[in-house]
């Protein structure tokens, strides 16, 4: 059977071998037409679209960042050009890596790292291998530029701080993009640098902009050979806005030069809005290290610092607040009624609850007002029985102390108000009573951050309403015109009697027999309260604030140096300067709340 | 019988029509491709004058008697033997390979011409009447003729030039009638040789098969034996020339085997064919406005890859007119074969077309993604002057064919 077909077989090819050919070239030719109707027909518009993302090549064009004014429109944050040298991997050749290493100042081996790094990303975008490098390299680059394939450099801005504000711990810097943060935002590409702390952070999408894109015809090695459309394509890059903050650099340089040398925290709010006028920690560091790559020994330098000083401690520092927390206890008693103005309690020089808790003076019977003046331990020893624990914590809520604003700086800490749940928590339900006791005079296990003083001062002075503390006022459209952000209104529901009466004692803190006469001004009336924050560790921290002038309050400060001791003679003096500067410039005396640029408030 | 003298008898129109559009095309393909170069804009005049030079060439090898022309058959065919050693030594190595010699400010590509003389040297020996294809001798001195230029060619090493040599000798020995064992026995090697490429269980189940139909056929033994020992030393001489091709080729074919392999290296050419060809759609993109042919996305693009510029420059219908031009020469080619009076004619018009046709599957396969990139020019197309000397040669020779054939 086989047989026969393999003989059949060789028949038909014996007989027509031309038959075979033209067989075979008619199945080739039809062949070759399949395909290049597949190809030309089928496949046409993926194959365009292949096309012309071979050879259209988008350069970004990365907008100018936002710069920041303060509340006077002084300029506190610019950008100033810069050149970045930049490696494409794709066309860089290894071997130049220690010439261009030496040529750039950098460590043997940085080159290789960076692109090591970098190896997640296509080979055919360039890398930053440095950023801020000065003229001669750039002319080396030039003069080498032959000799060096796939290195190129390109003019960026950096952030650069006329002015004299450092504001390390308000502004922020920026840091190059993580690729976490990449892969959740599309509009960054690596080596894109993004707002790390700060109000660089928190803003990071105002003031970055919208990029732009230039398209080029490229050839297979990716060289331009020309626009594509003449430019027809281009988008623009727009820059991004520009922030007005509540600051007032006069007296946030002030706040910096007070503290220098300190370990502290300075805030002024403006009681009416809740803006922030000053906020400074210290100690400090230099934003311009970190304008672009920081140097590794600067880096090394601030993490052995004991004292951290990028720790930004107006918001993430959490001290019992000391006798300033009297303030709250009388607002708290009188606004529940357990007391009114008029209601004595004794002094004999102390207060006997299971111990005896000391004062700092013998006052006899006095009111509410003068307890607050003389600063009696023992009427607030008291007191706090008369207010309850969790009544008292209800009232520290709805000042925000102990509790995070959630506004437009991200690095905060909550500090701590106990209530009964917390100490049943940690005590049992028997939990001694006489921890209240302290409690009253804001010590023990409570903390406040300077900021929520601040903020508590300024709600007091100003009766309880305000807006939530905020750094940005708003920003600037491109005609100059201030749009300002909203910020939440807050209204505490209490008597403005009430408020008063503890205002009338804050004043003679400062005017009468008080703590803080060395506040005293002669034209302006300020009120305010010392606080001494026990501390286990050391020294005692020393705190004071404040707010001025006492009629109609315009600023609300408060002041924190650790480990200074007694709170009049280290923090007061330094809210004093603050107070008598912002009160006696011209902007505040022609200007009372708003600036030129104001569109209308809230 | 003067009146009855036509010009159309001693002159065949139509093909010589087709060739001369087929190259006027080349031309406006080729000045596209390197208008936008730095260094290959004076290609166009050089494939100008090398299709004058060429037109003499034709000239002359359509005038001269046939028989003239065999009588020279051997002593052509030890020239250019002689010229493919020669290449070797002071050849200019241009793409991985030394195919060139140089000469004033041309070079000269021996194995195109060698492609002619193979051609005449086979035809002619196979033609013979003594010639029994289906005797081992003669058949073994078929393949020797058409082996030996293979050998120094892959030396080179031109893949594409000696894949044109195989099926010359392949096909003009098929033509020629050699029973289907015959054609089992000179295929198998070649079919064995593939599969050791591929690895080891292709081996395996190839030599499997070559078993299998040597127990049906039933040979005697020793006869059997010789052949399964022939494909043996096949597999084993595929992986010696293997490595003998440069890595590019080695690459090349790897990628085709395994296309994935190398997306971004050999891979490249072809994926930027297929897209230069696709984006042309049903009209082209226009003369000079092709993308990828004025951005230079594929490599010299004036020589093997010019079909992609009439494919994105002109679209579906452009190559659709390029390949009917190659039918019209193929069919044409068969039916002076048919009807030409003695044997080597026939012989030598289809050793022509085979050339032909191979280089035209070849290249036109490798742009359309469909067969490995290997480099070989495109007939009357490609840039390249020994390329079109020798096709119009083979015309020249087409056409003396055809004067001879109504005298």
């Amino acid at each position: 059977m086989v047989w026969e077909c393999v003989k059949e077989l060789v028949n038909f090819a014996a007989l027509s071998r031309q038959r075979i050919f033209i067989f075979g070239i008619s199945i080739v030719i039809a062949v070759f037409v399949i395909r290049l109707f597949q190809l030309q027909i089928i496949n046409y518009d993926e194959n365009v679209e292949r096309s012309s993302g071979n050879s259209i090549k988008a350069i970004e064009q990365i907008p100018l960042r936002g710069v920041f004014y303060d509340r006077n429109m002084e300029l506190l944050a610019q950008n100033s050009p810069t050149y970045s040298i930049r490696i494409t991997p794709s066309e860089y050749d290894t071997s130049d890596n220690s010439i261009l290493e030496a040529a750039l100042d950098l460590d043997r081996g940085t080159i290789k790292n960076i692109l090591k790094k970098n190896r997640i990303y296509s080979r055919h975008i360039p890398i930053r291998i440095k950023r801020g490098v000065d003229i001669e390299a750039i002319s080396w680059i030039e003069e080498n530029f032959e000799n060096l394939n796939g290195v190129d450099y390109i003019i960026e801005m950096q952030r650069t701080y006329p002015g004299g504000v450092n504001g390390a711990h308000l502004f922020g810097f920026s840091k190059e993009i993580t690729p976490s943060q990449l892969k959740k935002d599309s509009f960054y590409v690596p080596g894109d640098l993004t707002g790390y702390t700060g109000i660089e952070k928190t803003y990071e999408k105002v003031l970055r902009g919208i990029k732009g894109y230039t398209y080029i015809l490229v050839d297979s090695k990716r060289r331009e050979v020309g626009r594509y459309k003449e430019g027809k394509n281009d988008v623009t890059s727009v820059k991004g806005k520009d922030l007005v903050l509540g600051i007032d650099a006069k007296i946030q340089k002030i706040a910096e030069t007070e503290l220098a040398g300190k370990s502290g925290a300075v805030v002024a709010v403006e009681p009416e809005t809740g803006e922030i006028l000053a906020l400074a920690s210290a100690p400090s560091y230099d934003l311009n290290m970190f304008s672009y790559r920081t140097p590794r020994e600067y880096l090394e330098q601030l993490a052995k610092d004991k004292l951290k000083p990028q720790y930004n401690r107006a918001t993430m520092s959490a001290h019992p607040p000391g006798s300033t927390f009297k303030i709250l206890c009388a607002l708290a008693a009188l606004d529940l009624g357990v007391i009114d103005e008029n209601t004595t309690l004794y002094c004999g020089g102390g207060y006997t609850f299971g111990r005896f808790f000391k004062c700092h003076g013998a006052h006899g019977s006095i009111n509410v007002v003068q307890a607050i003046e003389k600063s009696c331990n023992s009427f607030f020893y008291q007191l706090i029985f008369k207010i309850k624990l969790d009544r008292l914590k209800e009232y520290a809520t709805q000042f925000y102390l102990g509790k995070k604003f959630q506004s437009d700086f991200k690095e905060e800490v909550a500090g701590l108000i106990p209530n009964s749940r917390y100490y049943e928590k940690i005590y049992g339900p028997d939990w001694p009573r006489g921890i209240l006791v302290s409690l009253g005079i804001g010590q023990g296990e409570i903390s406040t951050t300077p900021l929520q003083l601040a903020f508590f001062t300024a709600l007091v002075a100003n009766n309880g309403k305000s807006h939530l503390p905020h750094i940005v006022k708003g920003f600037l459209d491109e005609h100059k015109k201030l749009h300002v952000n909203n910020s939440a209104p807050l209204n505490i529901n209490i008597k403005e009697d009430i408020f008063k009466i503890v205002k009338e004692g804050m004043y003679l803190v400062v005017n009468g027999a008080g703590t803080a006469s060395n506040v005293r001004l002669p034209n302006i009336k300020v009120a305010g309260k010392t606080g001494t924050a026990q501390n286990p560790h050391g020294k005692d921290h020393s705190w004071f604030v404040g707010f001025a002038p006492f009629e109609k309050p315009k600023i609300a400060v408060c002041v924190i140096v650790e480990n200074a001791g007694y709170g009049a003679t280290y923090a007061a003096p330094i809210a004093r300067k603050m107070i008598e500067t912002y009160l006696e410039t011209d902007s505040v005396k022609t200007l009372p709340k708003t600036t030129e640029f104001t569109s209308g408030r809230y | 019988m003067r009146a009855q003298y036509d010009y159309r008898d001693k002159f065949d129109f139509v093909l010589f029509t087709a060739v001369s559009i087929l190259i006027v095309i080349g031309l406006a393909a080729i000045y596209s491709s390197t208008q936008n170069t730095v260094n290959e804009q004076n290609s166009i005049y050089k494939q100008l004058a090398f299709w004058l030079v060429s037109l003499f060439a034709f000239s002359f090898v359509y005038s001269i008697p046939l028989q003239t022309i065999r009588s020279f058959t051997i002593p052509l065919y030890l020239t250019t033997i002689l010229l493919l050693i020669i290449v070797l030594f002071l050849g200019r190595v241009a793409g991985g390979a030394k195919s060139w010699i140089p000469i004033g400010p041309f070079s000269l590509q021996p194995s195109e011409f060698a492609k002619i003389s193979t051609l005449l040297a086979l035809a002619s020996y196979l033609s013979k009447p003594t010639t029994d294809i289906d005797s081992f001798k003669d058949l073994g001195y078929a393949i020797a003729i058409g082996m030996a230029p293979v050998l120094l060619i892959l030396l080179e090493p031109d893949l594409g030039s000696a894949l044109v040599f195989i099926n010359l000798v392949l096909l003009l020995i098929f033509w020629k009638g050699i029973s289907l064992f015959g054609l089992f026995v000179v295929l198998s090697p070649a079919v064995t040789a593939l599969a050791a490429l591929f690895g080891t269980p292709f081996l395996l189940a190839v030599l499997g098969l070559i078993v299998f139909v040597l127990l049906i056929v039933r040979k005697d033994i020793f006869f059997s034996g010789s052949i399964f020992a022939l494909n043996l030393s096949a597999a084993y001489f595929v992986d010696e020339l293997y490595s003998i091709l440069s890595p590019h080729q080695q690459k090349r074919i790897m990628s085709f085997i395994d296309p994935g392999a190398d997306p971004l290296g050999s891979g490249y050419n072809s994926l930027q064919a297929i897209i230069a060809v696709g984006s042309g759609g049903f009209l082209g993109q226009g003369f000079l406005s092709g993308n990828q042919t004025q951005l230079q996305f594929i490599p010299e693009q004036w020589t093997d890859f010019i079909f992609c510029v009439i494919g994105e420059e002109k679209g579906f219908i452009g190559s659709l007119i390029v390949i009917s031009l190659y039918t019209i020469i193929f069919f044409r080619l068969m039916k002076i074969a048919r009807i030409s009076k003695d044997e080597f004619s026939s012989m030598l018009l289809i050793g022509i077309l085979i050339v032909i046709f191979t280089h035209f599957f070849i290249n036109i396969g490798m742009v359309l993604g469909l067969l490995p990139v290997i480099g070989i020019p495109l007939p009357f197309l490609s840039y390249g002057g020994s390329s079109l000397l020798s096709n119009m040669i083979m015309l020249g020779l087409v056409m003396n064919i055809y004067k001879n054939l109504k005298i």
